[in-house]
């Protein structure tokens, strides 16, 4: 059994200080390891991040986070990733991290991804440079999601993004914008690994809950939306029970 | 001159509240009559009144109506099984 402990869009800068960490303190007790869906950060500034891993590292357990939109803004990512990174906060681009948990072992594969909508509303591979740019962005980064989630050989695993990768999660959202929220191509990635569960954030006025269409489970994790600190998911439960039994 | 509440404003005061120091894309605005209601959810009261103070600054005869919430952060006391 593994027990993930997920948040996202906690938007961090100094003003937020202290308000998770009463939480956190509590996590080790509840969650193996903590997964961030991105926007850690306010503006993406490298204070900022100073503050996201003030509040959440040095928690006791595994920290592993991807970047969201905010964390873009400065365009000073890389030197966000250098702060957390230093701070023992795992930040996946298009990579995968496998962590060994009471003999499980659980991979985690992460990007940001970006946006480009869903079955019957999406955007296209297809005319103004501009646009074949923002196509093109969102099939390289799902595709380096792809690549991530099939690099492991684990017994769960998991999808770290910070855009949706079904609509079903966006329900609340004005539909006018589901193309800035997500995109089909993170669910085609998920769904083309044995992925466990895919958890998202970004869709601050969406819902928790839904499923790719090849039933992976999906939680969109966002602060405004989970409304607490983090949700707590527990992975192989059938295998805990299964070792109560041997025992 | 007062200011028009309309779709224009509305959109003027989206761009106000991504491009500056608040930089919050939630916040949804809704016109109420001669007023307009600021909803959505923050992390913090500092940056909810951040929110309203620069809005009420920019547009002065405006009547704002401030219904923006602080997100909880308790730690959860319940646990979902995925399957
Ligand atoms: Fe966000
Ligand atoms: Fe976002």
């Amino acid at each position: 059994m593994i027990r993930i402990a997920a948040v996202g869009d906690v938007h961090v800068d100094s003003d937020v200080l202290g308000r998770f960490r009463p939480a956190l303190e509590e996590l080790p007790d509840q969650a193996d390891v903590l997964l961030v869906a991105g926007d850690l950060t306010r503006h993406g500034t490298v204070e900022e991040a100073r503050c996201f891993a003030t509040e959440f590292g040095g928690l006791g357990v595994p920290v592993v986070t991807v970047l969201g939109n905010h964390d873009h803004q400065s365009d000073q990512q890389s030197r966000v990733v250098d702060v957390l990174t230093a701070s023992d906060i795992t930040v996946l681009e298009g990579e995968a991290t496998v962590l060994e948990l009471h003999g499980t072992r659980l991979g985690i594969a992460g990007v940001k991804g970006f946006g480009g909508g869903f079955a019957g509303a999406c955007a296209s591979n297809f005319g103004e440079r501009e646009m074949k740019d923002f196509v093109s962005t969102t099939e390289v980064l799902a595709e380096r999601l792809q690549d991530a989630l099939l690099s492991v050989q684990v017994d769960a695993l998991v999808a770290l993004t910070h855009y949706a990768p079904v609509p079903d999660t966006l329900l609340g959202e004005p539909l006018e914008i589901y193309a800035f929220l997500g995109c089909y191509q993170l669910g085609r990635a998920i769904d083309a690994a044995p992925t466990t569960l895919a958890l998202h954030g970004h869709a601050h006025h969406g819902s928790e809950r839904g499923r790719t269409p090849g039933g992976v489970p999906v939680r969109n994790v966002a602060h405004p939306v989970i409304k607490q600190a983090y949700n707590v998911y527990q992975l192989l439960s059938e295998e805990a029970d299964l070792e109560l039994v041997a025992t | 001159m007062s200011t028009q509440i309309d779709e224009y404003l509305e959109a003027e005061i989206q761009s106000l509240l991504t491009d500056g120091r608040v930089a919050e894309l939630g916040i949804t605005v809704h016109r109420r009559e001669h007023q307009l209601v600021l909803g959505g959810d923050v992390e913090c009261e500092n940056r909810r009144d951040e929110i309203c103070r620069q809005i009420s600054s920019r547009f002065p005869d405006v009547e704002i109506v401030c219904d923006i919430g602080i997100i909880r952060a308790q730690a959860p006391t319940e646990v979902e099984e995925i399957s």
